[in-house]
């Protein structure tokens, strides 16, 4: 179901709330829409609970760190309220553990956001979305396209190169110098062959009649219909929604301000 | 075929091209004509703007490069630059060489439907129109697959297909079938063959490798280093009638017409000039000859007696969960020529990696002049094994051809005298040293792989190995490595090549592997391999040059012998 929403007016759905979660400095609103957010994904985004773990475990650690880091040195508005605990010459208050948690959890919410939209995303429907949605120039997204089939052959291209150094007799690198010395010996022949790879792919594509006009027709048509309008809506309205709930509860905070 | 009376479809005027206005032309007053229906061979030494005549015949350059163009090119008596951008290239399809760099969307269908949006054919006829192509090229299976999982071959037919979907009054061809390995180089041929018969549309073919295309072709034109035309006329003209001006630029003569020309004591023969194996098999037979021999000079003597440099024994190898390599056994001895031969993906490269010491396998042990390879230094072993990569480019380190081969000596603490002797000696032996003090990115294709090789050769090394040598390079350069190979093999060093080219096994290598999913499923002489069809078939090679003919010249025996039984019979009754 979710892979079907029109990709462009996903992209809104998950663009809207995340811009507005970004002045929300109470725990509680992020942490609401997390749960609807992960519940989404979960529950009509056909995503592997296993596969949707490993890429979020990184975030988690990150998360983390961003909210002991505001913990330990919160701005001035945050550092009020009893003294919890205190570590070395570090003092963690309510006001300051609050703004901390908070802001593990919205960069959570972004995470699983940006997660809910590239796994349930298929990057050809997307360009051709924002191509036919957005207006977007066909010169821009078919380019977009042909490079991002050439990702997985320049990371096979720079390990032969490494390994064809290695052949020659070229150590490992150490040192900043050293390393400044591999880093250009390894882009000149990476970004020749890329820009080779690059005209090759020009020349094909206007070899088969690309023009770069907006005038053309469309295979796959990628329209918008009420259900993807209902989805940006669900969206938006659940931020409300949790600023409701936690206003309701008195945790609310925007931008610093207590309600 | 009466195509004299047609209105030539492409008509060229005094055309010349180049990149930059203040050098030499790239193509120098070039006018030539192709008619419909028409099948023209292209041929010219590397550089000399074959693949540059075929994109301006296409409209795509000058503008693409930012050259400059004079002259003129007209399409069916229209110049070229009085059609809207976009319009000529539904009239003039091409495929290109390389099959990684000629798409721009993931799946096969995708694809497809990319042509047809360009040339804005309705969406209700688009579903039709590629089910219908990929029923033509024969990949109805592979339909929603992404491109990048498909084998070189079938790249190449949806590369085919998109552009057969323009309906194109001509198709260039660009080396199309260059990566490719033997059977489906083969196959590509032969389909090109079928579709021109059905459709009709006229063709220009670029290629190295002729013979297989010979049969086709209606007209060569053959392009010299200068970018002038050297040659133009019916193949058996140009090829037996200009064989040694064709050579002299090094150009390829097709093994047809070597075979006859050598056969015939070097006079080309008056009234039967063959250009299929077919005929061929029959021009020798009605003069004589009963096989092609075997060019036993270019091989070493036997392996027995000479000492073991380098031995694998059962070595498994995998990437994740994937297994690439099982339980391969190899044997190599000083002064020896093996081939590692199969197809794209069996696992050939990854052999070669291994038996560098690049890559470690999980299991097996490897001995290089017995010592165990994980007993060796990393310098001391890159001091007596070389590896020369298939791009020479991924393995130049430094800005100047000097300090390129200086780099391993330097490394090693050589004096500085005797740097700059052994640097000199090196490239005078590769003809290199009027570009001593050029930028290694800056040579020719044959030049780049010449210092590749050089900076292997430092130290003479015991054991060298080459990734496809021989890959994309005109004949010339070819036969000039060839050579280099020998005398490297007389003095010793024992030579392994992975390689698509049999007949480069048939007359240079002592001992051959196929590698197919992983295994070794032959190991021996050539001429054994020759015997073993179904091993062949399952690797996707084909039989050399010499031994097809010789099959098909026995064939031919047995089949005059056994009427000749019959037209004994016949006699007695």
């Amino acid at each position: 179901m979710l892979t079907s929403i029109n990709p462009t007016m996903k992209a809104f759905a998950v663009l809207i709330p995340a811009l507005l979660l970004a002045f929300t400095f109470d725990p509680l609103t992020p942490f609401i829409y997390l749960v609807f957010t992960v519940a989404v994904t979960f529950f009509t985004g056909e995503v592997a609970f296993k596969r949707w773990i490993l890429i979020v475990s990184p975030f988690l650690l990150l998360a983390a760190s961003f909210a002991w880091m505001t913990m330990l040195h919160p701005g001035g508005a945050f550092s009020g309220g009893d003294v919890l605990f205190s570590l070395w010459s570090f003092q963690v208050t309510t006001e300051s553990f609050r703004a901390g948690i908070s802001l593990g959890l919205r960069s959570l919410s972004f995470a699983a956001l940006s997660l809910l939209f590239i796994l349930t995303t298929d990057s050809t429907k997307f360009m051709l979305s924002l191509m036919q949605q957005c207006k977007l120039p066909p010169k821009l997204t078919f380019g977009i396209l042909a490079g991002y089939r050439f990702l997985p052959t320049f990371r096979y291209e720079l390990q032969v190169l490494r390994q064809a150094h290695r052949i020659r007799g070229v150590g490992r690198a150490r040192g900043v110098k050293e390393r400044m010395h591999q880093f250009r010996r390894y882009a000149i022949p990476l970004l020749a062959n890329a820009i080779r790879k690059a005209e090759r792919v020009a020349l094909a594509m206007e070899s088969k009649g690309f023009t770069g006009e907006t005038d053309r027709t469309h295979y796959h048509e990628m329209t918008i219909q009420t259900r993807d309008w209902v989805f940006v809506i669900v969206f938006v309205a659940m931020f409300f929604v949790s600023v409701f709930l936690s206003y309701q509860l008195g945790f609310l905070n925007i931008f610093g301000k207590q309600f | 075929m009466s195509i004299k009376h047609h209105k030539p479809l492409i008509s060229v005027e005094n055309f010349s091209f180049g990149y930059d206005p203040d050098k030499e032309p790239l193509l120098k007053e070039l006018s030539l004509t192709i008619h419909q229906q028409e099948t023209i061979l292209l041929i010219g030494p590397s550089g000399s703007g074959k693949s540059s005549l075929s994109l301006c015949l296409n409209g795509l350059y000058p503008e693409a490069v930012e050259g400059w163009a004079n002259g003129e090119v007209k399409y069916n008596g229209t110049p070229l630059n009085q059609f809207k951008k976009g319009e000529i290239n539904k009239e003039i399809g091409v495929v290109f060489q390389d099959p990684e760099s000629q798409f721009c969307m993931v799946t096969v269908e995708n694809e497809l439907a990319f042509t047809l949006e360009n040339i804005k054919t309705p969406r209700e006829e688009m579903a039709g129109k590629i089910d219908s192509i990929l029923r033509t090229v024969g990949l109805t299976e592979e339909k929603h697959r992404p491109i990048h999982e498909l084998s070189g071959g079938n790249k190449q037919k949806v590369a085919l297909a998109s552009v057969l979907l323009l309906n194109p009054a001509l198709l260039i061809l660009d080396e199309p079938t260059a990566n490719l390995d033997p059977a489906s180089r083969f196959e590509f041929i032969q389909l090109i063959h079928s579709l021109q018969q059905e459709r009709g549309f006229a063709l220009l073919i670029i290629e190295h490798q002729l013979d297989d295309w010979l049969p086709m072709v209606d007209r060569v034109i053959a392009i010299n280093r200068g970018g002038n035309i050297l040659l133009e006329g019916k193949p058996e003209d140009v090829f037996y009638n200009h064989a040694d001006q064709l050579k002299a630029e090094g150009i390829h003569i097709p093994r047809i017409v070597e075979t006859v020309l050598d056969g015939n004591g070097g006079r080309v023969p008056e009234t039967n000039r063959p250009l299929s194996e077919e005929g061929l098999v029959s021009w020798m037979n009605s003069s004589g000859m009963d096989r092609i021999p075997t060019n036993v000079q270019a091989r070493g003597t036997s392996a027995s007696g000479r000492n073991e440099v380098l031995s694998i024994r059962d070595v498994s190898f995998s990437r994740g969960k994937r297994s690439i390599l099982k339980g391969i056994n190899l044997s190599l001895h000083e002064g020896e020529l093996i081939a590692i031969v199969g197809k794209n993906g069996a696992g050939k490269s990854t052999l070669l990696q291994v038996m560098s010491g690049i890559l470690n396998p999980k299991t097996g042990s490897r001995l290089l002049l017995e010592k165990s390879y994980e007993t060796w230094s990393e310098r001391e072993m890159r001091k007596v094994m070389g590896y020369v990569f298939q791009n020479p480019e991924h393995q130049f380190i430094t800005d100047t051809v000097y300090d390129e081969i200086a780099f391993g000596m330097k490394l090693n603490g050589v004096n500085q005298d005797e740097i700059e002797y052994n640097v000199h000696q090196l490239l005078q032996r590769f003809h290199l040293l009027s570009h001593i003090w050029s930028n290694p990115f800056a040579l020719s294709g044959g030049q780049k792989r010449r210092l590749s090789v050089a900076t292997m050769l430092e130290d003479t090394p015991s054991v060298l190995l080459f990734d496809e040598p021989t890959f994309g390079q005109d004949a010339q350069t070819t036969k000039e490595l060839m050579q280099m190979i020998q005398t490297l093999q007389q003095q010793g060093t024992a030579i392994v090549f992975v390689t698509h080219d049999m007949d480069l096994v048939d007359s240079y290598c002592e001992k051959v592997y196929v590698v197919n999913g992983g295994e070794v499923s032959f190991s021996g002489k050539p001429d054994e391999l020759w015997q073993k069809p179904d091993i062949l078939h399952e690797a996707k090679l084909r039989l050399p040059f010499r031994v097809r003919i010789n099959q098909l010249l026995e064939n031919l025996h047995v089949d005059e012998k056994e009427q000749g039984v019959v037209m004994a019979h016949a006699n007695i009754h």
